[in-house]
């Protein structure tokens, strides 16, 4: 016989005050009927013996006050709620894990997934013994502890009904640490030299209730849990998702006749051991503009392709209309950037053949060209302006500024200041697979003299490209390297993978010197020569930086002398304006970037206005302060949709940004009945969850036939 | 009923003197039809009483006795007290009747009638002959129960002083008092009266149907007994009740005082005809 505190200590209090309550109340007897008699003679002498009066002559031979206290003491013992198991739980502690990332929505099991975790929580809390003391916590791609170790059901039950439904990634293994954590304190207290260990590891029961969506566990984290996975969901639901969705402007021979030519691409998923059909549709601006019949077949993805005319700007949904377990993962969103003219500034001795190309019609379009002469480099308004994030591309055409702006740039022919070298390694976008240098043409470092480190003196920029093995952290990146000046120079390749060089044809271009150029593994590679790599790009954190070894003209005692022919090649407007755009912000980049439900999104915002709202899908607002070199990293993206980034006094939008679900494994459904921790693996428990036999229920029907008892026996206290 | 009435007389275990003729036997001697001795003639005598048959024989004058018949003194006295105004009847009314109707008899027979309650115990109404009856109804009717009413002992008390002839009292009262009965019953015993008890009591009083907690408040007093109405209190109230009525009733048995028990929800034709005969009051 166990026995559960359903009450709190007031509750207990007023609970307990009843029988004191009633006895005091036979005590006073204040309400008596008055009743006339001919005489209490004979009544004086008859209750001489009784004394009725008398504090327990009353309560003798009282059968209604014994019915009452019954009743009460009943009522009092169905509130500790009495009952049995066959377990003996005596002390245990126990950590209820439930997962509430996006999969656990799920309607298969009814009403979702998420409500069948809880409610097995729930039983399994009314399940534990009184003195167990447990813990809640709540489990996405981040843990949240909902309640602390308590003993005290209520406060679990309600932190388990506070768990709402997210549409988060998982990641469960922050959850069993904080709980290996909790449950087994590691602290200790270091006090005149002697190690006292402050608290006692004691073992607990994790009590995960999760669909199996997650990756596999590492079995060191768990210390002294004891882990009951309890699944959630059918085993074999079948789901259709939407695995990626992106548009990009189409690139046509006449860009200015037809501006909105946006494709939108789409790559989804059928989770199940049967094909579909379903028709997906895509919405611009909440208007139904196309839609494909898809057929998918099981555990295969299946591409598809939309072309849109006259989409300029706004928010497409692609909806896939199949009823199935998971509608979150049958919508996805994309938004066109909206226009936005950034500010670029050339600074150059006189290259007519690059003021030209930043002067073609399409760049005027998006940006806002200042050119000023070198001396500008050492003027205050220069350091104001690239430290304030004025400029989104600065180009340094033969020249080299003291130190990075807070700018992308450009450089031609000059090396970049020492500051250049990222100061750790950094997940940027630009990392990429497809972006690494391993899938440059040229991914063989070994081919290249200049890799080695060991031999690299960089003469001529005086800076230490070559830094000592010592001063530099295991992890660091390779920093950027740059070669001698060499020529003559043939430009054996490029880069078609990468956006900059996507479109050069730098095969017949001359080039008297170049020096090499080398970016750290995040960067890219953008043409390689006979000498080696002649152009990279590499990001700084919000920012890019393209360094070309050569220049196009540089400055004589003659005046100006040619060092490239490029100039006067079609490639070098192509090469300026793929710079421009992708250099200075991402400016033609039709798609708006998108994250995962969680994950953080960073903008770079201009700097133009001091603060910037962002309004999320459901419209709430948060208005956010410009940071000084344009940086914000938004954390608040758990809902689905798009967001729009408003500055004060615009119509449009500056910026957005969406957050779609495209995860695989949140949307394969399929339940896993086991928990893989490294070489073992964690079989579902599904059949320990015992049910709690409790009596309370039948204590309090006794409780009830006793008052009617008492009822009877008021209404008939003569005969008793 | 007044036919039955008229055909009965009152009881009286004792020979009293009377005051006027009447049918009652009398410790005088007087001029009845019933001879009662010889006494020697004194001059002076009536010479008509002189047994002349004797004088013949024995040449002596004597003259017969006769036992004189004189009326009986009947006495009613009610108690008027509030507690006599419970029952249904109340306890009362059926006192009043049983004293009209012994009072009839007693007015048929020409007895000297006299009835009086305990608050006008000094100022009875003294009837005699059957036309005074309207009298005796019409005085019992208008009484009613008086508050506060003198004690019984007082009343007995006053009662006697006032009434210094002898017959036969009957005291109707249903013994509610609480300085007790005892002294009052033995004042009359002294008076060497012929003493009647009728004791009445109402049902509720007998079987009460009291239930509850409840606050018990004296009617004539007004004192005030809380109670818990429970089986065994009403037991013990029964006992109590019986032992009060076997106490008066061996009380009234030491003292030849006739104790007669009667219920106020008796029916009057045979609380007389039947029971008050059969306890030797009437015949």
């Amino acid at each position: 016989m166990t026995w559960i505190n359903m009450l709190s200590p007031l509750q207990w209090a007023l609970l307990l005050a009843i029988p004191p309550a009633i006895l005091s109340l036979y005590f006073l007897k204040l309400k008596r009927h008055e009743s006339v008699v001919p005489s209490t003679m004979l009544w004086k002498r008859a209750i001489e013996d009784l004394h009725v009066n008398s504090l327990w002559q009353k309560l003798r031979k009282n059968l209604l006050l014994y019915l009452q206290l019954l009743f009460v003491g009943l009522l009092i013992l169905a509130c500790i709620r009495p009952g049995w198991s066959g377990m003996n739980r005596l002390g245990e502690r126990r950590i209820y894990i439930i997962d509430h990332s996006a999969s656990m929505q799920a309607s298969d099991s009814k009403p979702s997934r998420l409500d069948v975790a809880r409610e097995k929580a729930m039983k399994l809390i009314q399940d534990a013994a009184s003195n167990d003391s447990a813990m809640v916590i709540a489990t996405s791609d981040r843990a949240s502890v909902e309640q602390g170790f308590t003993n005290n059901r209520s406060l679990l039950e309600k932190a388990v009904e506070r768990i709402e439904p997210t549409a988060q990634l998982t990641d469960v293994s922050e959850a069993f640490r904080v709980a290996a954590g909790l449950a087994n304190p590691g602290r200790m207290s270091f006090e005149d030299n002697v190690d006292i260990q402050v608290a006692e590891a004691i073992p607990a029961t994790v009590y995960f209730l999760s669909d199996g969506a997650i990756g596999e566990l590492d079995e060191s984290e768990f210390g002294q849990l004891k882990i009951e996975y309890v699944p959630i969901g059918d085993a074999d639901t079948s789901n259709a998702g939407i695995l990626s969705f992106a548009i990009q402007r189409t690139e046509t021979q006449d860009v200015q006749a037809n501006p909105g030519a946006i494709s939108a691409f789409a790559r989804m998923i059928q989770h199940g051991s049967q094909a579909i059909e379903c028709t997906a549709s895509l919405y611009w601006n909440d208007s139904l503009v196309d839609a494909q019949k898809v057929q998918l077949q099981p555990e295969q993805e299946t591409g598809i392709e939309f072309e849109l005319q006259g989409v300029e700007s706004g928010t497409l949904k692609l909806q896939l209309d199949h009823p199935d377990a998971l509608p979150l993962d049958n919508v996805a969103y994309a938004a066109i950037r909206p226009d936005r003219q950034v500010s670029i500034l050339l600074v150059t001795a006189g290259n007519s053949a690059l003021e030209t190309a930043l002067g073609t019609q399409r760049i005027t379009q998006i940006a806002k060209v200042q050119i000023e002469p070198i001396s500008y480099l050492a003027s205050q308004d220069y350091q104001t302006n690239a430290s304030g994030s004025k400029f989104d591309l600065i180009l340094y055409d033969a020249c080299s500024p003291e130190k990075m702006p807070a700018a992308s740039t450009l450089f031609l022919g000059g090396v970049p200041p020492a500051d250049i070298q990222p100061p750790a390694r950094e997940n940027s976008p630009e990392n990429s697979p497809e972006n690494s240098p391993e899938n440059s043409p040229e991914n063989s470092p070994e081919n290249s003299p200049e890799n080695s480190p060991e031999k690299k003196p960089d003469t001529d920029s005086g800076q230490t490209t070559d830094a000592p093995a010592n001063a530099v952290e295991p992890d660091a990146v390779p920093k950027w390297t740059f070669g001698e000046l060499s020529g003559p120079v043939i430009v054996l390749d490029v880069n078609r993978s990468h956006p900059i060089s996507q479109y050069l044809e730098m095969s017949s271009v001359g080039i008297v010197e170049a020096r090499t150029v080398r970016p750290p593994s995040s960067g890219a590679i953008l043409m390689i020569a006979d000498t080696g790599p002649v152009g990279a790009v590499a990001p700084r954190g919000p920012y890019q930086d393209a360094v070309l070894g050569f220049d196009i003209v540089r400055p004589s005692a003659e005046g100006f002398e040619i060092n490239s022919d490029w100039g006067i090649k079609r490639s070098f407007p192509v090469f300026v304006l793929s710079a421009v755009e992708n250099l200075a912000g991402g400016i033609t980049e039709a798609s708006a970037p998108t994250v995962q439900p969680g994950l953080p999104v960073q903008l770079l915002l201009s700097n133009r206005f001091e603060k910037y709202q962002i309004v999320d899908p459901k419209g709430n607002i948060e208005t956010i302060q410009r940071s000084g070199d344009g940086r914000f990293l938004y954390t608040k993206t758990e809902q689905l949709g798009v967001y729009e980034v408003r500055a004060e006094g615009l119509e449009e939008p500056v910026e957005r940004f969406c957050v779609n679900l495209f995860s695989n494994r949140e949307s394969n459904l399929k339940v896993g009945l086991e928990l893989k921790t490294g070489a073992e693996s964690i079989a579902a428990t599904t059949n320990t969850i015992r049910a709690r036999q409790e009596i309370w229920r039948w204590l309090l029907l006794l409780a009830i036939v006793f008052l009617m008892f008492e009822w009877m026996v008021f209404n008939r206290r003569i005969f008793v | 009923m007044m036919a039955k009435l008229e055909r009965m007389e009152l009881v009286s275990r004792k020979i009293f003197r009377g005051r006027m003729k009447g049918e009652r036997r009398s410790k005088r001697k007087g001029q009845s039809v019933e001879f009662a001795d010889f006494r020697n003639y004194v001059s002076g005598d009536d010479l008509r009483f002189i047994d002349w048959n004797l004088f013949a024989r024995l040449d002596r004058l004597y003259l017969k006795i006769f036992l004189e018949e004189e009326d009986l003194h009947f006495y009613t006295l009610v108690d008027d007290s509030l507690s006599m105004d419970f029952g249904t009847p109340t306890k009362f009314m059926t006192a009043k009747r049983i004293a009209a109707a012994l009072g009839y008899i007693g007015l048929c027979r020409g007895d000297r009638v006299s009835v009086s309650t305990f608050s006008k115990a000094s100022l009875p109404l003294v009837v005699r002959g059957r036309s005074s009856s309207h009298r005796l109804i019409g005085q019992l009717q208008s009484a009613e129960c008086q508050s506060p009413a003198p004690s019984m002992e007082e009343s007995v008390r006053r009662f006697c002083m006032k009434n210094t002839g002898k017959g036969i009292v009957v005291l109707i009262t249903d013994l509610m008092n609480k300085t007790g009965y005892e002294t009052a019953l033995k004042m009359l015993v002294a008076r060497e009266m012929d003493v009647y008890l009728i004791h009445i009591m109402s049902p509720e009083e007998l079987e009460p149907n009291l239930t509850g907690d409840l606050k018990l408040m004296d009617a004539e007093d007004f004192d005030m007994r809380e109670v818990s109405i429970s089986a065994s209190l009403l037991q013990r109230y029964r006992l109590t009740l019986n032992a009060f009525i076997d106490s008066a009733r061996s009380f009234c048995n030491r003292r030849s005082i006739g104790y007669v028990s009667v219920r106020s929800d008796q029916a009057i034709d045979p609380l007389i005809n039947d029971y008050l005969r059969s306890r030797g009051l009437v015949r």
